[in-house]
């Protein structure tokens, strides 16, 4: 009897769902950071802003780099529902605690991926998913800088317009 | 195009898995599946076939049984741009879910196999 099912797809039913849900994540996470985007300018962070702008389209090319990935290897690609963005935040500090909870959900899904591409030995999606851990580690860091400015910084006086300043200089150049 | 047939060509068909309410076969020369159920043989292709699976895993069952309403317990399972639609009762659903869920462990063995004994180098 001839394997109909791997001449067709070369990942596993499973490994697809988790990769479409992963499509949804970072679909999700572009329309977070659009929402966080417009919060900022509204309340005259203007560098935050930017930043926030640059990061949803990130996470727009995340998305397609999944969604691409699905359909090259014979699977099912689906476009996602995206709903329940957060639109309001209570303050400046809470939109980058929310941030950096969004980066370590992401992490956390990516990792859970690799894991039953182990499990079934699939390397072939592990290989793909390197270049994703490698991006988180500059995601998590991006994010963790920024809610480090506040400490380091404070927000008394003009201390949130010191950081906003500040955030648009957050870089993460590590060679290794 | 429409194929339903009434029996099964078992001569060149390969039988996947078979419960006392169904069968599937696959057909290597036509690279598709054939499920006898409900008193047809349905043609399924890959794409159909994991749509048929899904929309039957999709039907919960256990809520099913659980409402009050007078409704009939009749579930179309309509699958969106495959040929076939299947009218079942909620027995039948039970019944061709198990049809399926054998039929996958089958079709994941032969994986399994086709590895070890043509794909592997040793
Ligand atoms: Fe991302
Ligand atoms: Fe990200």
């Amino acid at each position: 009897m001839k394997d109909l099912i791997r001449i067709r797809s070369l990942i596993s039913a499973q490994v697809e769902t988790l990769l479409n849900q992963q499509v949804k994540k970072e679909a999700y996470s572009s329309s977070v950071y659009l929402a966080m985007a417009s919060w900022c300018n509204r309340n005259g962070f203007d560098f935050s802003s930017d930043y926030f702008f640059k990061q949803a389209e990130e996470e727009r090319e995340h998305q397609l780099k999944f969604y691409k990935y699905i359909l090259d290897m014979g699977g099912n690609a689906i476009s996602p529902d995206v709903s329940g963005i957060k639109q309001e935040y209570n303050s400046f500090r809470e939109v980058f605690e929310d941030a950096l909870d969004q980066e370590v959900s992401v992490t956390q899904s990516i990792k859970n991926i690799y894991a039953q591409c182990l499990k079934e030995q699939d390397y072939v999606t592990n290989e793909f998913l390197n270049w994703f851990l490698k991006e988180q580690r500059e995601e998590e860091y991006k994010a963790r800088r920024a809610l480090e400015l506040f400490e380091v910084i404070g927000e008394e006086g003009t201390g949130r317009w010191e950081i906003d300043k500040h955030v648009g200089k957050i870089k993460y150049d590590s060679e290794a | 195009m429409v194929t339903t047939l009434t029996t099964p060509q078992t001569n060149t068909w390969v039988d996947v898995f078979a419960t006392k309410k169904g069968a599937v076969y696959q057909s290597d020369a036509e690279r598709c599946w054939y499920v006898d159920f409900a008193g047809k043989v349905a043609r399924f292709d890959y794409r159909c076939l994991l749509k048929l699976k899904k929309a039957v895993y999709n039907v919960d069952i256990e809520a099913k049984l659980l409402e009050t309403t007078k409704d009939p317990d009749v579930e179309i399972i309509f699958i969106c741009a495959c040929d076939h639609t299947y009218i079942l009762t909620l027995l039948q659903i039970i019944a061709l879910k198990e049809i399926l869920e054998g039929t996958f462990v089958m079709l994941q063995l032969n994986q399994i196999l086709q590895d070890r004994l043509y794909r592997i180098a040793v």
